[in-house]
């Protein structure tokens, strides 16, 4: 039998993912593809499956630990003819405890070679880009500064990224934010502590940033769209008999494409120097998922490659694949523009905030019947509201408004769709 | 490892009750007054035990200062022997060896009361005699006043430094002496041999030089001051090419014998003369050799290296985890200022702190005319381990301070990764280099890039000067060199 070393796939562009799962301890036997480890990407939790069938002959991550692609996590011991034997089988010798459990006290006796005897954790810092002064605080701190990002010159690592690394939290840009001071609400009454969902941890500070950093306008118009719901609804029911449904959704993916291309600063994004526009020639685009988990945005890609059909058919797998909670990091990754449809639930209009990086998501709620006035009397007509929320550093008032009526323009007459 | 008795019967058997401490710390040279002192200052009671009658040890009282105070004295000489070019011709100068002698005396014991003082200020026990280890907290002393006492510690930093080395075959006369006896300065002699051409002896060779003494310099290996960067020291050997009489490289000292009239040497290897030379006086300054195997470690339980050398970890603990070891008796270099940080680190570190011995530099500097100072990486020790690094050169000529001083045979070499343009190493030859070098020092711990020291404005006109302009040659935008002189990105 031979060791093999377990080593993090390619998890996208991602780098130092922390460890939130380890399902496996040393002496297990695994089967091929048997989840391992589960890592926490920015929105999503991803497994990292065995590679082979063996037996877990040591774990060399823990809960908290953060990895990167090529970063070894665990050792399986293979046997050839454990690739066929059911799972409990148990005829192999044992295998040594894992390290850790092998440390003992040092003694008197052991420490012979003091070149090698253990230093505090943190201690040995290398060639870490840090003054003297900053290591120092680093030592006492007990801040390992290989793993603190500097936000110094040349990434020099300050006192501030030092001290930051002890409250765990990330640099942030601008003023000190007031925090909202702590209540004792037991004094009121009962209460509960319900934790938030994995999710709703992670998408939070991705929100909160968005709507610090993005000054916000949200742009209201509708569409009247009770042609494109009857072609809807004969496309549905043919769709129904072979297993996927055509939505509203498809259309407004479609015709979004449309009006970014004419409009291409609403498929862009804000350079870090702030003074210029990165244009997309592609068009990803992403859609708001409610899971149980809380609120995920998978992205369809190359839109504008794409059929009703086949966007239809695509975005059912993958709503059916985050609802199920199998989000890989590239379903959430590469958007040019969002959209939020509540249009399911109802509401009249709302707000939604910009992806960032993106400078635009359209919001759409339920659609309404309403009397129109066609130059000789009311008719009742099917009316969609729109909320197009924008980066006013990108995106002017004016544009917006031609932007989003440009979009209502194609939904009324979804024949555009095809010129 | 040995075991380690820890019955001591003899502890019982004490006259006087033994002193109780948090820290001892063993030897009262830089490194062990500096982490006695700091260990008192971070509360804890400490004592400090030392074979002389004054603090400051070697380099206090032996060493760094005396040979600094002579060294000024023989600049001054050459200074205004120089004058001469320049229309100013002084009297031929008297030497009174004794008032030379008084005034040295003067600057050390001015220095070690100064320490006392500072011992006493801060209720550190200094006790008087040699301290030998008995077992895993205790040390025997005999005490210099006659008689032995006993220190109790939870914690131990071992200073006890390092001695010349003696060369056996020589024999015992007065006009043999170490840098010790060379310092003393019982003579001018007329005719001296130093042997060994490191740092010590061509610092004692440059007094000496000064008070008129005609000097050989005799030395093992191909070249003189091990460790410095070559050019550096070619630099210095071309200003001093009249001031000593013979430097044989590649030779050995095979024998001396002590006559009436002179100790006559005998040599061997590529420059040696072909008989026994007369001197008058005979340095030797071969190196120091730790006193590791002098301190009864064994019966602490530490283990000691073959050559005396007391192995520590980055917190300065040796294989007992509460007895640490500081300074020359843990390895070289064997420098003051290296002992004094590791002195902190060590009492920090006895006191419970978080710290750890991570300097990236420690400069060396020969106090020799010019001066030569380096720190960080070489561009020798790079080369030989085949590490890609980038370097820039600013000569003295080119600078206005060392012209109007009449000294511009100097240069200053910064070395930079090849990578991201940090100051790695760099080493400076020409007056006040030891003075200069601190400005690299400070760079390579900040991990300052050559940017960095080029866009620091530097006064003019100083010799300080020639480092940010090394700086600007590496980027290219020096203006005080021609441009050819330029190398990087911004090159003109």
């Amino acid at each position: 039998m031979s060791l093999i070393e377990v080593k993090v796939p390619d998890i996208g562009d991602y780098k130092n993912v922390p460890v939130i799962e380890v399902h496996v301890k040393p002496g297990d036997a695994v089967r091929r593809d048997d989840p391992l480890i589960t890592l926490e990407s920015d929105k999503a939790a991803m497994e990292v499956p065995a590679p082979e069938a063996g037996k877990v002959a040591e774990v060399l991550v823990k809960v908290g630990d953060t990895v990167s692609e090529g970063s070894a996590i665990l050792k399986i011991a293979s046997a050839p003819d454990a690739l066929t034997a059911p799972p409990a089988e148990t005829t192999e010798a044992p295998f040594a405890p894992a390290p850790s459990a092998a440390i003992s006290a040092p003694s008197l006796e052991t420490r012979t070679n003091p070149a090698h005897f253990p230093l505090p954790a943190g201690m040995d810092v290398g060639n870490v880009h840090a003054s003297p002064a900053v290591r120092r605080l680093a030592r006492e701190l007990d801040i390992d500064l290989t793993r603190v990002a500097g936000t110094g010159e040349k990434g020099r690592i300050t006192k501030d990224d030092v001290r930051r690394a002890l409250v765990g939290s990330a640099p942030q840009g601008g003023a000190g934010i007031p925090e909202i001071p702590a209540q004792d609400f037991a004094k009121f009454g009962a209460t509960e502590i319900r934790p938030l969902s994995r999710l709703k941890r992670l998408s939070g500070p991705h929100l909160h940033r968005a709507w610090l950093n993005v000054p916000h306008v949200t742009h209201m118009d509708e569409a009247d769209i009770s042609d494109l719901e009857s072609y809807r609804r004969t496309l549905d029911a043919a769709a129904k008999e072979k297993g996927y449904r055509v939505t509203l959704l498809a259309f407004l993916m479609k015709a979004s494409v449309v009006a970014l291309k004419e409009h291409p600063e609403f498929n862009a994004s804000l350079a870090p120097d702030k003074e210029n526009l990165i244009l997309k020639r592609y068009y990803n685009i992403g859609f708001a998922v409610d899971t149980p988990d809380g609120l995920v945005v998978p992205v369809i890609r190359d839109v504008d490659r794409k059929g009703i059909i086949e966007l239809s058919q695509e975005l059912g797998a993958v709503s059916e694949k985050m609802r199920a909670g199998r989000i890989a990091p590239a379903d959430i990754q590469g958007g040019t523009f969002s959209i939020s449809s509540l249009g399911g639930i109802g509401g009249t209009s709302f707000t939604p905030i910009v992806n960032a990086p993106e400078v635009a998501i359209l919001g759409v709620v339920k659609s309404v019947t309403k009397p129109k006035w066609d130059g000789a009397a009311f008719q009742p007509r099917l009316m969609l509201p729109l909320c197009l929320s924008y980066d006013h550093r990108v995106i002017d008032g004016a544009l917006a408004a031609r932007f989003t009526r440009r979009l209502a323009d194609i939904v009324e007459d979804v024949r555009q769709l095809v010129l | 490892m040995a075991v380690v008795d820890v019955c001591v019967p003899e502890i019982g058997d004490l006259q006087n009750e033994p002193i109780t401490c948090d820290v001892v710390v063993l030897g009262a040279g830089p490194g062990g007054y500096s982490a006695a002192f700091r260990a008192a200052d971070l509360g804890l009671k400490t004592v400090l035990i030392e074979r002389n009658p004054v603090l400051g040890g070697v380099c206090l009282n032996v060493g760094c200062i005396p040979s600094k105070a002579l060294l000024h004295v023989a600049a001054v000489m050459e200074d205004a022997r120089h004058l001469g070019k320049h229309g100013i011709t002084f009297a031929k100068p008297k030497i009174d060896l004794s008032a030379l002698r008084a005034h040295k005396d003067a600057i050390v014991a001015k220095l070690t009361s100064g320490l006392s003082a500072m011992a006493k200020a801060r209720k550190v026990q200094v006790v008087q005699g040699t301290g030998t280890f008995r077992d895993p907290h205790h040390i025997e002393i005999a005490l210099a006043s006659g008689g032995t006492s006993f220190v109790k510690f939870e914690k131990a930093i071992i200073a006890a430094g390092s001695e010349a080395i003696r060369l056996p075959f020589l024999p015992v006369d007065a006009r043999i002496v170490d840098s010790t006896g060379a310092l003393a300065l019982p003579q001018v002699p007329e005719r001296m041999l130093v042997i060994g051409g490191g740092i010590i002896g061509l610092e004692m060779a440059t007094v000496y030089a000064a008070l008129g003494t005609r000097i050989d310099v005799v030395e093992m290996l191909d070249g003189l001051m091990a460790g410095a960067d070559r050019d550096l020291v070619r630099a210095w050997q071309k200003h001093n090419a009249s001031r000593f009489n013979r430097i044989m490289l590649k030779t050995k000292t095979t024998a001396a014998e002590a006559r009436t009239d002179a100790i006559y040497v005998h040599f061997e290897g590529e420059a040696a003369p072909s008989s026994a030379e007369p001197y008058d006086m005979v340095l030797v300054a071969v190196g120091r050799a730790p006193n590791g195997a002098r301190i009864g470690a064994e019966k602490a339980g530490i283990t000691v290296g073959d050559h005396g050398f007391i192995a520590v970890d980055r917190q300065m603990r040796t294989s007992v985890p509460h007895i640490f070891a500081i300074g020359d008796i843990v390895g070289q270099p064997m420098l003051a200022h290296k002992a004094v940080h590791e002195g902190h680190v060590a009492a920090e570190a006895a006191a419970g702190k978080k710290t750890v011995f991570d300097a990236r530099q420690i400069p060396s500097v020969a106090y020799t005319d010019p001066e030569i100072a380096w720190t960080g990486r070489t561009e020798d020790e790079m080369k030989k381990e085949g590490r890609r690094f980038a370097k820039a050169v600013f000569p003295w000529v080119a600078s206005g301070r060392a012209i109007s001083m009449g000294r511009d045979e100097g240069f200053t070499k910064l070395l930079f990764d090849a990578e991201t343009h940090q100051v790695i190493g760099g080493g400076i030859v020409g007056k006040h280099a030891g003075d200069l070098v601190s400005e690299i020092a400070l760079a390579i711990e900040m991990g300052s890039d050559a940017t960095d020291i080029g866009k620091t404005i530097h006064p003019h006109p100083t010799l300080s000067e020639t480092i940010g302009m090394a700086g600007e040659v590496f980027e290219g935008v020096c203006t005080d060199l021609p441009p050819s002189a330029n190398l990087g990105p911004h090159r003109p």
